[in-house]
């Protein structure tokens, strides 16, 4: 699938500018950078959220995007009534909410969850639905170990189940090396680097890279 | 004094004819306002709140310049209007508690949509941005964003009640506080008070203050329920 090239400025001042891109199906990208290099604002457009400049469209007409916030929100609704907001599949929801481990809190208001609950319902929910693309931004940022490893096992069952591309916006270097086929590296706002997650987040090419590798990697 | 609230509290326990015919007029036109005023006053106000268009600003200006209308002035525009001088003066509204009604809802509307917007404000953007990860039409967002507010849609209707209730500058001059026809609780106790029939006002003033409490504890309860 493609995603046609786009910018994005916040009061004249660009926070990223993303050249024409495609991704592959059943593939899983872990898009790294360090804060404020536009990782955020790239996700946010592709999944629709925000408008890029000159509301032109980044995806071809009729993709699915599934997205996932930063931040996730439950409805004032039961868990397993957020659940069902994206299908109808009651079978389908019991699977998901066992596999996060949420199943005794299926009836229980979903804005009464904690942190790390309500981000795994978030993702139950998600997962709920059937994308051709996918877009996690930071799922597991408010989990604890074993709730990551969850997720993280979820989430890759679900690109292989359904054979969607997913971008994994991850400021966790160890997590994309886990989890990726490929990576896209964002530096001050510019895509500098992508490939398979052997070179980019192994052998980069790019010297900024490198540097962050180095940094952030050991 | 204490003879005048012992004969009050007589008239209720009796059942007074013309205390009942108040209470019935004050709570037709109190029940119809407010729920006229939510009915316009949340959408306007999840509206306002929740997304952003041309001429947003300019309605939030007018909606909080309704805001501070005083009653009184929203009482002499409608006296005006419907006059025998005025442009509607055919609809023979004046001195019925369908102007009433229509002055109370342009007076209580303006604080239900302020009430909302801020509310959605807060809300609306994990709201839709979660639904738009989701895929859920623009519809089932609004239910959604809805359903979010259902306690402060609650809380705004019992604003509006209040407000309602209590309001006498309007609804006097509008309504001429006429006996058996248009006469409410507030324009009962100014009339009754000022004839020296002090019982039946104080009746009146004590009825008012139960459903203030009653209004407030509500209120309370509910605040306490968002809250947690």
């Amino acid at each position: 699938m493609n995603l046609y090239a786009f910018a994005k400025s916040f009061g004249g001042q660009a926070a990223v500018t993303v050249p024409d891109l495609t991704l592959e199906a059943g593939t899983l990208y872990a898009v790294i950078g360090a804060n404020g290099s536009g990782k955020s604002t790239f996700s946010r457009v592709i999944a629709g959220v925000l408008s890029p400049d000159g509301r032109r469209p980044v995806t071809e007409a009729g993709l699915r995007v599934g997205y996932l916030p930063q931040k996730s929100y439950g409805y004032r609704l039961s868990v397993l009534q957020n659940l069902l907001l994206a299908s109808r599949d009651r079978d389908q929801a019991a699977r998901l909410l066992e596999a996060v481990q949420l199943s005794h809190l299926a009836g229980k208001p979903a804005h009464r969850l904690s942190g790390g609950e309500t981000a795994r319902m978030a993702l139950a929910r998600l997962f709920m639905g059937q994308y051709d693309l996918v877009i996690l931004d930071e799922p597991t940022a408010s989990m604890d170990m074993e709730s990551t490893m969850l997720t993280e096992q979820l989430t890759r069952q679900y690109v292989a189940e359904t054979g969607c591309a997913l971008l994994l916006v991850t400021h966790s270097l160890q997590q994309a090396r886990r989890l990726a086929d490929k990576a896209l590296y964002f530096h001050k706002g510019q895509l500098l680097e992508q490939g398979p997650a052997k070179t980019v987040l192994y052998e980069p090419q790019h010297p900024e890279t490198r540097q962050f590798l180095s940094f952030y990697g050991s | 004094m204490g003879s005048a609230v012992e004969q009050a509290v007589q008239l209720i326990a009796s059942g007074d004819r013309e205390l009942l015919n108040i209470l019935s007029v004050t709570a037709r036109m109190s029940l119809s306002s407010s729920l006229i005023a939510l009915l316009l006053g949340v959408p306007l106000g999840l509206l306002l709140g929740a997304c952003r268009f041309p001429g947003r600003g300019l309605l939030l200006v007018l909606n909080r310049t309704l805001m501070g209308v005083p009653p009184v002035v929203c009482g002499l525009i409608f006296y005006i209007l419907f006059s025998g001088v005025g442009p509607l003066r055919h609809l023979h509204l004046l001195f019925t508690v369908e102007i009433m009604i229509l002055a109370q809802v342009v007076l209580i509307t303006p604080l239900l949509t302020s009430h909302m917007e801020t509310y959605a404000a807060q809300i609306a953007g994990p709201v839709r941005e979660t639904a738009k990860g989701l895929g859920l039409s623009r519809w089932k967002t609004f239910l959604l964003l809805l359903n979010e507010s259902r306690y402060p849609i609650f809380s705004g209707y019992l604003l509006g009640f209040s407000r309602a209730i209590a309001e006498v500058g309007a609804v006097s001059m509008v309504g001429g506080a006429i006996a058996w026809k248009t006469n409410v609780m507030t324009t009962a106790i100014m009339q009754y008070t000022n004839r020296g029939n002090f019982s039946l006002g104080i009746a009146l003033g004590l009825i008012l203050l139960v459903l203030s409490l009653g209004m407030n504890l509500a209120l309370s309860l509910l605040q306490r329920k968002v809250a947690s």
